[in-house]
């Protein structure tokens, strides 16, 4: 089943290049007028469905080994996460540049010089996939009355901060809007225990004077670890030194489920994913 | 006016002292090191002479073990930073480097090496090595270390080429292409070097390369022998392979092996078979990937194997560097080979014969309900890489991998750097191309790193039991030494480099570097003073006592 499949996958593959390969020709005209256009108005073509399938088909092929199968980047590697904001491209034409000429001086080398055009390009589009324009998605929540939760009714505002203002005894969410998207803000705010980054684990610490703190893992090395208390004091402690530790991997964030009715659980996702870095 | 001439004389007179002295002295700073020859005679014998690193393993039994003592328990935690020595070109830094009489001599991303004074880190000569642009490698820019044999350097480059330099001058003596850098194959493994003979190893296992292991003679560059570490048709172990697969089924030689002079036998670990997650193209046992090599000395005939994993769907590659020591096991005197395999099991194996004589997990794993009497894994059922996906221990970068476990005779016991993980493991189908990724699948983390843990745990050799461990943070990439100091060195992903106590696992002293140490620590002496060195980020860093 699994092999028919590729065939015929195949052969689809092949009717679309030459499909590709036309369009391409007949837009040639039109790319030598206007030739600092040409990689954009390339990338234009390559970016169906069909297109991210086969960008991710060679994605987990040529480059998983080190940015990982989830594109999240790879700590042992050096490889960074493909998922958020990248650091050497800010468009499909930076993506498609650094895919074709690699980041000299590092081990992202350049992909094959005989790897065609239409390939990187379908790479660029698995890539951007993995991202997505938030202005494109429509909310069924109000932005302004979630605001007005935010501050008031979910008292959101005495942990979290939103462009300075608000509390220090959860994540700053002055850009959330950029990095999550509109349904895990929803799982973040009724089940906040789900995938808790272990900057937020609660760790408490039984130190050298016998006082036990308790307070966000600020950082943790194999040596030592830092904590911030409720009280925001920061505190550094060797481990060497510490009587005792315990680890809290859970949120100290109470769910909302239950606490809000539903439409008001969708303005405030409405009001979070508004938060995003100001346009210039 | 007598008692002013006589201070004058005097003064003179010192005057006079402190410049012949000074001459004397700079005189010794400006002379070339008369380092002599380093002879066969003396790799066999590098214990004797600790205040060097002669190879990449320390010596060829690779115990990674030192006998100097002016560092130990009692004063390591006096050790302060001596220099530093900052690479060049940005990547990370994989390297071992050796020690030669007072020479040290560091290797660096993408292929280069540097040779500078032991005692201050500042250099006499560089070699960079001219790389094609298309290079094919899986993963990173590495270059682990340099053999040395007489007055020449044998360094592995990226490119999949051997060269040979000359240790006084950097001067390039000859450059031999070991494969084709764009079938997929490239090269970043110290060599080893075994009588008049360069022995080096090829990585590409994710191009679907045919692995082998090579020796070259020493003086011209020219194959001596090669032995693939996959059999072709009509050799032993052919049938291990379903149809055209033995042809792409990597098995590569990525990490230095081990010699025993008495046995004449070389001991070289191979890796995965390719297509690494996709096992349904190679039915088979997949001969000798995942395996333990014993070579004859001179000819590079296979004298015995131990297949860790066979039929591996993991990428659990056997590319660790196998440690020999003499030990009784069970009232028997043996020569023993042991093993600490990226499949999270520790084996003690007769280093004469291959004979399994004992394991244990020294990691967490779920894949195998244990080993049966010649040491072959007893599966759990389902465990292989699917479509969907499915949990497994070790993860892909194992319970531990290629960097160094190290064994100290005085405690008798094996360390090694070991990762508690899980990885989801997917499989894919995918056809074979030349010079192309053929891997079939991957993994991915489901939960934060900061979750798990690496350790640096110390096993009996001969119960193969764990005696003592120490917890990092996850996923460490750093080798261990120990000395007769009573001490063991490490590094850790977060960037420490530390001493714990070899005999209990007690920390001692630590220092934040503030990058991921990838190298494994050598220690030497020079105007007897006893120095650590490791390499941490793009910096070398050595530490000493207060002078």
């Amino acid at each position: 089943m699994g092999l028919i499949l590729e065939e015929g996958a195949d052969m689809l593959n092949q009717a679309h290049l030459l499909w590709k390969r036309l369009m391409y020709v007949s837009a040639l005209p039109f790319i030598l007028t206007s030739l600092p256009s040409l990689a954009e108005d390339a990338g234009a073509l390559y970016n169906t469905p069909y297109d991210v399938s086969l960008g991710e088909r060679y994605f987990e092929r040529q480059c998983s080994r080190c940015h990982g199968f989830d594109a999240k980047g790879n700590d042992e590697t050096g490889a960074p996460d493909l998922t958020g904001r990248l650091n050497r491209a800010s468009n499909e034409v930076g993506i498609f540049n650094v895919i074709r000429n690699g980041v000299p001086g590092t081990a992202m080398l350049p992909v094959d010089a005989d790897l065609p055009d239409t390939q990187v390009w379908q790479l660029v589009a698995y890539i951007e996939s993995l991202r997505y324009d938030p202005n494109s998605v429509q909310l069924d929540g109000s932005a302004d009355s979630g605001l007005a939760l935010f501050q008031g009714k979910g008292e959101c505002a005495s942990c979290h901060m939103v462009r300075g203002n608000g509390g220090r005894l959860g994540p700053d969410l002055s850009r959330v809007g950029e990095s999550t998207r509109p349904e895990d803000l929803m799982v973040a705010i009724t089940n906040p225990h789900e995938n808790v980054d272990p900057r937020w684990w609660t760790l408490e610490i039984t130190g050298p004077d016998g006082i036990t703190r308790s307070g966000f893992r600020m950082g943790e090395d194999s040596f030592s670890v830092r904590i911030m208390d409720t009280d925001s004091n920061l505190w550094s402690y060797q481990k060497n030194d510490i009587r005792s530790i315990e680890r809290i991997e859970r949120s100290t964030m109470p769910s909302y489920d239950g606490s809000m009715s539903e439409n008001e659980l969708d303005d405030l996702v409405a009001y979070l994913f508004s938060l995003r870095r100001e346009e210039n | 006016m007598k008692r002013v001439l006589f201070t004058f004389v005097g003064f003179l007179i010192a005057t006079i002292y402190v410049q012949a002295f000074a001459q004397e002295q700079e005189f010794e700073t400006v002379m070339t090191p008369a380092f002599s020859p380093i002879t066969w005679e003396r790799l066999v014998n590098a214990k004797d002479e600790p205040q060097n690193w002669l190879m990449y393993s320390g010596s060829l039994d690779a115990q990674r073990h030192s006998s100097l003592t002016q560092v130990n328990i009692d004063n390591v935690d006096e050790l302060e930073l001596k220099w530093a020595y900052q690479i060049p070109e940005i990547d990370r830094a994989e390297t071992v480097p050796l020690v030669v009489d007072g020479i040290m001599f560091i290797t660096e991303a993408p292929s280069n090496v540097v040779a500078v004074d032991a005692r201050t880190g500042r250099q006499y000569w560089r070699y960079n090595h001219e790389l094609p642009e298309d290079l094919r490698i899986c993963c990173g820019r590495n270059n682990r270390g340099v053999a040395i044999l007489g007055e020449t350097l044998f360094m592995s480059t990226l490119d999949a080429h051997l060269v040979a330099i000359d240790a006084r001058t950097g001067n390039l003596l000859w450059d031999v292409e070991v494969a084709k850098h764009d079938s997929g194959y490239s090269k970043t493994a110290a060599p080893l070097i075994v009588k008049d003979l360069v022995v080096t190893g090829i990585a590409g296992g994710e191009f679907g390369i045919r692995g082998f292991i090579d020796a070259y003679h020493a003086d011209t560059g020219e194959l001596a022998w090669r032995t693939y570490t996959i059999p072709e048709p009509g050799e032993f172990g052919d049938d291990t392979w379903s149809g055209d697969s033995w042809k792409t089924g990597g098995s590569a030689t990525w990490i230095t092996g081990a010699y025993d002079p008495d046995l004449n036998l070389i001991y070289w670990g191979t890796g995965n078979p390719g297509p690494d997650w996709n096992g349904d193209v190679r039915l088979g046992d997949n001969l000798y990937s995942d395996s333990a090599l014993a070579l004859n000395g001179d000819t590079g005939e296979i004298d015995w194997y131990f297949q860790f994993t066979p039929h591996d769907v993991h990428d659990w590659d056997a590319i660790q560097v196998p440690i020999l020591a003499d030990l009784n096991i069970d009232g028997q005197d043996r020569r023993v080979m042991m093993w600490a395999n990226r499949n999270a099991f520790f084996y003690s194996i007769d280093a004469a014969d291959g004979e399994f004589l004992k394991a244990s997990p020294f990691a967490t794993q779920t894949w195998a309900q244990g080993l049966d009497a010649n040491g072959r894994p007893v599966r759990v059922p389902g465990m292989a890489p699917t479509y969907e996906g499915i949990m497994v221990s070790p993860p892909i970068t194992g319970g531990t991998n290629w960097y160094s476990p190290g064994f100290s005779p005085d405690t008798g016991l094996f360390y090694v750097t070991a990762f508690d993980g899980e990885q989801v493991f997917f499989k894919r189908d995918e056809d074979y191309e030349e010079g192309e990724r053929y891997t079939g699948g991957g993994g991915r983390y489901d939960r934060p790193m900061d979750a798990f843990k690496s350790w640096i745990r110390a096993v009996d050799p001969t119960t193969t039991e764990t005696v003592w461990e120490f917890p990092i943070m996850p996923r460490s990439s750093a080798g261990i030494t120990t000395t007769s100091g009573e001490l063991l060195f490490s590094g850790t992903a977060d960037g420490y480099f530390f001493a714990l106590n070899a005999n209990t696992g007690e920390e001692l002293w630590n220092i934040s570097l503030g990058r991921r140490v990838h190298a494994a620590p050598i220690t030497y002496e020079v105007d007897g003073e006893q120095y650590v060195t490791i390499a941490s980020g793009n910096v070398v860093y050595t530490f000493g006592l207060d002078d």
